[in-house]
Parts: C-alpha cells; sequence; structure tokens
C-alpha cells in the first residue's frame, strides 16, 4: 500500500469523474427515482468511487466494496461500473477470523500469564495504572477496528497504515461532495430565478463533465 | 513491550519495531485537526485512537449529509419538467 498525502488534485478527480460515472449508470438502471433512491444513488456511487481509487490495493476499499456488492440489487449496477476497469476482489473473512481468534487466545493466556510476572515486580498499583490504560487502548481499538472497512481482521500495524489511508480517501470523498453541493445550493440561494438556477447547474455540471473529459 | 515481540516472534511475524508503531501514530496525529497542534509525547495512544474514531465517525454523518443536500437539491429540479429533462439529460 502506498502512503498518500492528502489533497492532490488528480485524486480529487478520478474521484469526481468515477462518482459522476456511478450515478449515470443507476440513473440509466432505475429511471424516475424518488428521494430516497436518489440518495442511494448518489451515496452508492460515492462509496465505490472513492474505494475505487484505490484499485484495490487497500484492505478497507477491497472491504467496502464487497460489502456493497453483496447485495443482490446492488451486485449488477456495480458489475456494470466495473466493467470497463478493475475486478472486484473477494475477501474471505472467516479464515482470517479463525486464524486470528486462534492466535488472539494464545495471546491471551501468555498476557495472563507475564501479569502475574509482573505484579511480583512492580508492584500492584503500577500494574493496575497499566492494566486500565492498556484496556483503553483496547476498547479504543475495537472501536476504531468496527469503524474501518475490513478493521475487525487487522493486527495492529496494518489498522493504523489502513486508518491513515481511509481518512486521507474520506477527505478527499466529503471535500468533493461539499463543493458541489455548497456550488448547487449558492445558485438557488441567491433567489436566481428558475431558468437560471438552471443555467448555474448546468454550468456545473458542464464544468464538471469537461474536467473528466480531461482526466479521462 | 519484550512479551509483545516475543509473541511475534512465536508466530514467526518479523520484529515490529516500538518506533514504527510511534512513527504510525504520530503520522494518524498529523491528520486529525483536533490533536495536530499538540507535541506528540503530551498526547497519549489512547487519546489519539479516541479522536481518531471521533474523526471517522464525523466524516462518515458529512457523507451522509451531503448526499441528503445532494438529492434534495436534484429534487427541487425536478419539480419543473423542462429544467428536470435538462438535468437528466447532463446526468445521463
Amino acid at each position: 500500500m502506498k502512503a498518500r498525502t492528502g489533497y492532490s488534485t488528480s485524486l480529487k478527480q478520478e474521484f469526481l469523474k468515477k462518482w459522476i460515472k456511478g450515478i449515470r449508470i443507476y440513473s440509466n438502471f432505475k429511471k424516475d427515482m424518488n428521494i430516497l433512491e436518489r440518495k442511494k444513488a448518489i451515496k452508492l456511487s460515492a462509496d465505490l468511487a472513492i474505494a475505487s481509487t484505490r484499485n484495490a490495493s487497500t484492505r478497507w476499499s477491497r472491504t467496502l466494496t464487497a460489502n456493497i456488492s453483496k447485495n443482490e440489487t446492488n451486485k449488477i449496477f456495480v458489475e456494470q461500473i466495473f466493467s470497463d476497469s478493475e475486478v472486484i476482489k473477494k475477501e474471505a473473512p472467516s479464515r482470517l477470523m479463525a486464524r486470528s481468534n486462534r492466535i488472539a487466545s494464545k495471546k491471551i493466556w501468555r498476557r495472563s500469564h507475564i501479569t502475574q510476572i509482573k505484579a511480583r515486580k512492580m508492584g500492584p498499583y503500577a500494574v493496575k495504572a497499566r492494566s486500565i490504560a492498556k484496556k483503553l487502548v483496547k476498547n479504543r481499538t475495537k472501536v476504531l477496528k468496527s469503524l474501518v472497512p475490513g478493521g475487525e481482521n487487522m493486527d495492529g500495524i496494518s489498522l493504523i497504515k489502513e486508518t491513515l489511508d481511509y481518512i486521507v480517501s474520506l477527505r478527499v470523498q466529503v471535500d468533493v461532495m461539499r463543493r458541489l453541493a455548497s456550488a448547487a445550493e449558492n445558485s438557488t440561494r441567491l433567489g436566481l430565478s428558475s431558468k437560471c438556477s438552471v443555467h448555474w447547474l448546468q454550468g456545473i455540471f458542464t464544468v464538471l463533465d469537461h474536467w473528466c473529459a480531461m482526466v479521462h | 513491550m519484550s512479551s509483545r515481540r516475543s509473541q511475534m516472534r512465536q508466530a514467526g511475524v518479523s520484529r515490529i519495531t516500538e518506533d514504527q508503531i510511534v512513527d504510525l501514530v504520530s503520522k494518524l496525529q498529523q491528520l486529525i485537526p483536533e490533536i495536530r497542534n499538540r507535541r506528540s509525547d503530551k498526547v497519549s495512544a489512547s487519546k489519539v485512537l479516541q479522536e481518531t474514531c471521533n474523526y471517522i465517525k464525523n466524516l462518515h454523518r458529512e457523507v451522509d449529509d451531503l448526499s441528503d443536500r445532494l438529492s434534495q437539491l436534484l429534487e427541487s429540479i425536478d419539480s419543473d419538467s423542462a429544467q428536470a429533462a435538462i438535468v437528466r439529460s447532463l446526468l445521463m
């Protein structure tokens, strides 16, 4: 997994292009969507798009794509989006779970044994303080694992690395979505006539189209 | 820490140094606006984890809110058929 810094424009453009493509394909699938379906189309396309910018090189992106594809109705849509590009790799969670559980139980035995040895050396209070701190870290790590897609099966180092990449990607996603939303909203809020507001939006989408075409 | 190292050796995994962990945690700290400006030795690992979790939850919520906003924006356009036709043609 390559490390990435935050704000490369090409990453944003890649996300935007894939996002718009996803919305288009979804619209072709379902004409006359209600507002809930529209939201789903927007969100699903955004998640697939940001995951696909990693080209299956990170666990979180593979898991995210796989989770979306699990749903039967989404599956066809996902296959359409990826038809001309990368393959959807399937994660094999069950095998990994069994193995990590075995390792975990070994660790628990060793840890309890070592704590007894330490208590003799350090004294009970120091041991207690340290075990509270460890518990805190352990609980918070658990929460983090539930937030990062595929986090449950990762060891500590992988979890942090994946979290770093995931956060960078989420920020790109939010940034691009935010810009589009506020640009569209500004045109409405300025109280422009209906013709003008369509013109603004038309402008936005035209710019986006050109942008996408340039990046392609 | 030595207990973890001997466990790692037992599992056949190469040694993961404490420096590596410290390095990754500080990278994480750099990313999170809440604790970015504090000195790394003053922020505990559990604090970094806590703020990381909060940050990710906030980002998830923002994506959801933005999806709501955008779907509403399209709706207000769709109410008029001429506008709807234009927007649809742009999206398809």
